[in-house]
C-alpha cells in the first residue's frame, strides 16, 4: 500500500472524514526519514510536527533535574506521532521525542494543520475527536499508574500491546510502567499470558 | 579554536579536494538533529553534581562548567551575527556547495567516526571562561542558545545558506557561507561534547563516561 493510503486507511478508519476535506488534509504531509536513536524534539523546544509512523518505534520521555528519567509514551505504526501538548498548544515542550528504531514517517507542519482547521469545520471535528480519544487513554493510564499493582500494570501492558516487548529495549518499557527494571524482569520470567 | 595544521599536511589537502555537495535541506536537518543531540547531553548534566561539574579534571584543563561557556561565548557572537545575516532576502536553493576556508574549518573540528578529536587547539584568549563560574545560568545560557540556534536553522531553510555569509570571530574580513557556519559551528560544539564526556570520565575516575543514553 502506498504511503499515502496508509494515511487515507487511518484517517478514514478513526473518522468518517471524505470529499475535499479528505484529500486537502492528505495533500499536506511530506515523507520524512530519522535514523535510530535521534532526537526528533527537545525539551524547550515547539514541536513543529505531526507525524504519521509508517515505520519504526519513538518515545517521549522527560528529564527531571534529580537524574530522573522517564518514559511517558511510546509511537508505533499505524499512528501519530509528535509531542502532542506541546504541537496543539505551540508551547515549548517539556519532553523529548526520540527514535528507538530507524523510522519512516509522513509529516506535517502546525501551520497546515491550523490553516485547515480554520478552513473546514470538519477537520477541526476531527482533530477533537482525535485528542479526545488521547485523552481517553491518558485518563486510563493514569488509573492504571495509580491503582494497579506492578503485576497488574506488567498484565495490562502484554495484554494490549504484547508485540512491544520485542520491539522495544525493556529498561524503557519498566520507565512507562513506573516499576523497577529488575521487578520487570522478574516478572517478564515469572507471568503467564492467558 | 584556532591554530590550525599548516595546509602544507599532505591528509589535510587530500580532505580539502573532496568537497561534498549537500541537499540543503537534509543538511540543516542534520544538523538540527546534532544540536538536538546535545540539548540531551545538556540536560543530564543539570542532574549532575555541581562539584563534578566545575572539578578540573588537571592542572591547566578545563572544568564542564569552562567548557560550556567557551561554547557560550562564540554563542553570544555567532547567533545575532546569524540572525542578522539571515534578513537577507536570498531564497533556498536546493543544493549546498561548501566554501573552501568553511570546509576547511569545518574538517579540523569535527569529532572523527570514532568519536573522538583529531587536532589539539589552543582557545584564543578571549575565549578562555574563568574557573569560577556558577554552573546553573551557564547550563542555562547554553541551552537558551542551542534553542536560538535551532529556530535559525529552521529559519534558514527558506533561504540560500551559499550565497548569505556571515563574518567569523578571527576577522571580520573573513565571511563564510552561511552554510558553513553552521557547520563549523556545531562541529565545534560536538568537539567540547566529547572533552566534556572526558572530562566528567576523569573526574569520576570511572574511565569512560557515557553520555550517550
Amino acid at each position: 500500500m502506498a504511503d499515502i493510503d496508509q494515511l487515507r486507511q487511518f484517517i478514514t478508519t478513526a473518522f468518517a472524514l471524505k470529499g475535499e476535506e479528505l484529500e486537502q488534509l492528505l495533500n499536506i504531509w511530506q515523507p520524512f526519514e530519522c535514523k535510530r536513536k535521534t532526537i526528533l524534539t527537545t525539551a524547550g523546544e515547539t514541536e513543529r510536527y505531526l507525524y504519521f509512523v509508517l515505520e519504526g518505534v519513538q518515545r517521549g520521555f522527560y528529564i527531571g533535574d534529580d537524574k530522573k528519567e522517564a518514559t511517558i509514551v511510546f509511537m508505533y505504526a499505524p499512528s501519530f506521532s509528535g509531542i502532542a501538548d506541546s504541537f496543539l498548544t505551540q508551547t515549548p515542550s517539556n519532553y523529548f521525542l526520540e527514535s528507538l528504531t530507524s523510522c519512516r514517517f509522513l509529516r506535517t507542519t502546525w501551520k497546515q494543520i491550523d490553516e485547515l482547521m480554520g478552513h473546514y469545520p470538519e477537520i477541526r471535528k476531527m482533530v477533537l475527536v482525535l485528542t479526545s480519544f488521547i485523552l481517553k487513554g491518558l485518563l486510563q493510564r493514569q488509573v492504571e499508574l495509580q491503582c494497579f499493582s506492578a503485576e497488574e500494570k506488567f498484565k495490562t501492558l502484554l495484554h494490549r500491546s504484547p508485540h512491544l516487548l520485542q520491539l522495544i529495549p525493556h529498561k524503557y518499557l519498566a520507565s512507562y510502567l513506573g516499576i523497577d527494571p529488575a521487578t520487570f524482569s522478574k516478572l517478564l520470567g515469572s507471568v503467564r499470558l492467558s | 579554536m584556532p591554530r590550525f595544521p599548516s595546509f602544507r599536511n599532505g591528509r589535510f589537502v587530500l580532505n580539502l579536494l573532496q568537497m561534498k555537495k549537500y541537499n540543503s535541506q537534509a543538511l540543516l536537518e542534520q544538523l538540527q538533529a546534532d544540536i538536538r543531540q546535545l540539548v540531551l547531553i545538556a540536560n543530564k548534566l543539570k542532574s549532575e553534581d555541581p562539584g563534578v561539574l566545575l572539578e578540573q579534571p588537571a592542572p591547566g584543563k578545563w572544568n564542564v562548567v569552562q567548557v560550556l561557556e567557551h561554547l557560550n561565548s562564540y554563542g553570544r557572537y555567532y547567533i545575532p551575527a546569524i540572525e542578522k545575516s539571515l534578513q537577507e532576502i536570498k531564497p533556498a536553493t536546493e543544493m549546498f556547495k561548501p566554501g573552501f576556508i568553511g570546509d576547511y574549518f569545518t574538517k579540523m573540528l569535527s569529532p572523527s567516526e570514532k568519536g573522538t578529536v583529531k587536532y589539539k587547539m589552543k582557545a584564543p584568549k578571549d575565549h578562555r571562561p574563568s574557573p569560577h563560574l556558577d554552573h546553573q545560568p551557564v547550563l542555562k545560557t547554553f541551552l537558551e542558545q542551542q534553542q536560538a540556534l535551532l529556530e535559525l536553522l529552521e529559519k534558514a531553510k527558506t533561504k540560500n545558506i551559499g550565497r548569505i555569509r556571515t563574518p567569523i570571530t578571527l576577522s571580520r574580513f573573513i565571511k563564510l557561507k552561511l552554510g558553513d557556519t553552521f557547520r563549523f559551528l556545531i562541529a565545534h560544539e560536538q568537539r567540547h561534547f566529547i572533552q566534556i564526556s572526558n572530562t566528567m570520565a576523569q573526574v569520576k575516575k570511572t574511565g569512560t563516561f557515557s553520555l550517550a543514553l
